[in-house]
């Protein structure tokens, strides 16, 4: 029965009356009050939302970031709120991408650097190379050609303080694609560029989703943003209003 | 392992656009080298003395003493010797009459001074103790020329030949055929009841003792052992009777065995004293230095060491936000430690290695037998050295290398090394007039290369201890904390 409700709507992320608080000494903050959210595959959610209402808190705990108060998250039915630290650190190493506000780059590393790191950390089996796992060579081709596919071909040995901030934001992208995940994460992508970059981001956001079949996550506060999405939830005072 | 090593190697050298070591780095590991260096440097040149008085005790003196508890005189001494030589382990043993005398000069009123007389037959004597090789001038006690010649030039009788050591021959300004008065004896006076008269008697300089121990160079003079007994009025017999052994370690053991053999009866009560006894005190003074000077030195290591630590715990703060990142893209907390403690053992490991080259290098320069390259080579390589600067500053080579700095670096502290190589003069004792403080000439250095190893290995486990706590924060750094962290 459960295989069968699987497989009719194709659901990748089940939130289920998901709760968290935060703690500062006796004081209670509840954050998440009951959360209950279901993404489909290949769907790009836009997650809207005053700020203080949590949209952030709950991206982290979907991203394994955080642990919840209580409730559970499943993704494809696996309940990944049981899972051990050491899983929990290769869960994300191979099923989520994130994209940050502030783009998160290493410094240290020049973008084709930036977004090989993820493969560098785990060379695991992916469908990139039918489940095989990358030569060092083929780690750096697929990083190249997806900052090529970002329009970022002749930024490849630039390092992160040598970019605009719109750029940055497309090696973060890039760098999210690399371990083909599951889903993407974008926590106010374009909360920290103009509008006419944030547009670009966006556009490839948007592309991502429709020439990859990528799961996208969006938290955004920008209605224009959220207006070319699939679907939007808001969230308002820790609880999804459809 | 390899992406610890890609991230570790990257903080290591660059420090954001300059692509050098950076210079927290590099201040480090000069810290730990420093350390390392001197500890070596130290431990060498302490070695050094201890080796080079043992050496010199060694050369000069009897392995073992055996002598009567009273200091009195052996009779039939033949065969005691005899005895003694059987046991196993001795290699030689000689007959001495050990005694103290009053000197002074011709023309002279006065005692000049007090010293130890050691009568000896220098043929068996060599098999002991090796006294020919440091005599200059004659050894025959009993040259007859010599002693003529001063018999007849001072008109005084003449008892036989003397060799002095050859600081005491200097005090006094001795030279060879110059008359020196023993006091051999006091007499009592019969005319003045309580008083004493001394017996004097003359002996002629022949030679002079040059052992580079000031114990002996200016305290001691030798005698022929029969004219010895005579003058003390022992004929036949002896009172010290001198031991060498194939392993002079084994001194106390054997010592034991030749108190036994040489005691011919309940009177005799023979003792042994071994050269160890003799220099106890020094050898357990140069003992109890080393110990301490090794616990200073690994205080500077630990030094060394928090600031490795500091370096470290300062790099997590300034990569938080990296770590944070690392870990949302999956890094485990064993990867994030273990990118931090390479990042420490590299910087402990690079200044370990440096340091105990440096050390060694220091040794081998302040070790006597250094061949000195001419100061042409030295100038050359100088030259040299700025051309291959040149040529990098401007790419001709090795432009396309990421170790470029580092290359550069170790050329340079080779480079100069070597011109300090070329260049230094070996330091001499004798020149800083050092040398009666250390009774040795030149400054001695002796490599325990046992002892290298362990410097090195105890400098490296300091310096990857310090890694620990700042890589277990590091590791320890919730992702969500560390990716919001300003």
């Amino acid at each position: 029965m459960e295989n069968l409700i699987k497989v009719e709507n194709e659901s990748l992320i089940r939130v289920v009356n998901l709760e968290k608080s935060f703690f500062d000494g006796d004081s209670e903050l509840k954050v998440l009050r009951g959360v209950d959210l279901e993404v489909d595959k290949s769907e790009i959610l836009a997650i809207m939302g005053a700020s203080g209402a949590g949209k952030s808190t709950l991206l982290h705990l979907i991203g394994t970031l955080d642990r919840p108060t209580s409730g559970t998250i499943y993704y494809e039915d696996e309940d990944i709120t049981t899972y051990s630290e050491r899983e929990l650190t290769q869960f994300r190493n191979t099923s989520v991408g994130f994209v940050f506000q502030f783009h998160q780059l290493l410094p240290e590393f020049n973008a084709l650097e930036n977004v090989v790191m993820g493969k560098l950390i785990s060379n695991r089996k992916s469908g990139y190379t039918d489940g095989r796992q990358l030569t060092r060579n083929e780690m750096y081709d697929r990083a190249e050609t997806l900052l090529g596919s970002v329009g970022l071909s002749e930024r490849l040995t630039h390092f992160p303080s040598q970019l605009s901030g719109g750029e940055r934001q497309r090696v973060a992208i890039a760098r999210a694609l690399m371990n083909e995940p599951k889903v993407i994460l974008a926590d106010e992508p374009t909360g920290n560029i103009d509008d006419i970059t944030s547009e670009v981001v966006f556009d490839i956001l948007l592309r991502v989703n429709e020439e990859l079949n990528q799961t996208i996550i969006i938290v955004t506060h920008d209605s224009r943003l959220s207006d070319q999405t699939n679907r939007t939830v808001n969230l308002v005072e820790g609880k999804i209003s459809y | 392992m390899k992406f610890e090593w890609f991230v570790a190697s990257r903080y290591l050298l660059s420090q954001r656009k300059q692509s050098f070591i950076s210079i927290i780095s590099v201040i480090s590991i000069v810290g730990v080298s420093l350390g390392v260096a001197t500890v070596i440097l130290v431990i060498a040149v302490l070695d050094g003395v201890e080796h080079g008085l043992r050496d010199r005790f060694l050369a000069n003196e009897a392995h073992v003493a055996v002598s009567k508890i009273d200091r009195g005189f052996f009779n039939n001494y033949e065969d005691r010797i005899e005895a003694i030589k059987k046991v196993d382990g001795v290699v030689a043993a000689s007959p001495v009459v050990y005694t103290q005398s009053a000197i002074f000069q011709k023309g002279s009123q006065s005692i000049q001074d007090v010293i130890y007389i050691k009568g000896i037959d220098p043929e068996v004597e060599d098999t002991v103790t090796g006294f020919s090789k440091f005599v200059e001038g004659s050894v025959d006690f009993q040259d007859q020329k010599i002693i003529d010649r001063a018999s007849f030039i001072n008109d005084e009788s003449v008892t036989g030949g003397i060799v002095l050591g050859a600081r005491l021959a200097k005090n006094l300004t001795l030279h060879q055929g110059d008359i020196l008065r023993l006091v051999v004896k006091l007499e009592e006076d019969n005319h003045s009841p309580g008083a004493f008269l001394p017996r004097i008697r003359n002996f002629v300089v022949i030679g002079f003792y040059e052992s580079e121990l000031a114990v002996y160079d200016s305290r001691m003079a030798f005698i022929h052992v029969d004219t010895a007994q005579k003058i003390y009025q022992q004929e036949g017999n002896i009172n010290v009777i001198l031991v060498r052994l194939e392993d002079p370690e084994l001194a106390p053991t054997i010592g034991d065995e030749l108190i036994e053999v040489s005691s011919f009866n309940t009177i005799d009560m023979p003792i042994t004293t071994t050269w160890l006894d003799t220099h106890a005190p020094l050898f357990a003074a140069l003992e109890l230095e080393k110990i301490a000077t090794v616990i200073i030195e690994a205080l500077i290591i630990l030094v060394a060491a928090f600031n490795i630590a500091s370096t470290l715990i300062m790099t997590v703060m300034e990569k938080t936000r990296d770590v944070g990142t690392l870990r949302t893209l999956g890094a485990s907390r064993g990867n994030i430690m273990l990118i931090f403690m390479i990042q420490g053992c590299v910087i402990g490991m690079l200044g370990t290695l440096l340091g105990t080259a440096l050390g060694l290098g220091v040794c081998k320069l302040l070790s006597t037998n250094v061949i000195r390259p001419s100061p042409l080579i030295a100038y050359a390589l100088v030259v040299l050295l700025i051309i291959f600067q040149i040529c990098v500053t401007l790419k001709f080579i090795l432009s396309k290398t990421k170790l470029r700095n580092i290359v550069m670096l170790l050329f340079w502290i080779l480079g100069i090394a070597f011109i300090l190589y070329c260049l230094v003069q070996p330091i001499s004792l004798k020149e800083l007039g050092l040398s009666e403080i250390y009774q040795m000439n030149q400054l001695p250095i002796k490599i325990n290369w046992f002892f290298v190893g362990f410097i090195n290995l105890l400098s490296f486990s300091i310096c990857w201890l310090a890694t620990i706590y700042p890589a277990f924060q590091a590791s320890n750094m919730r992702p969500i904390e560390a990716l919001q962290y300003e």
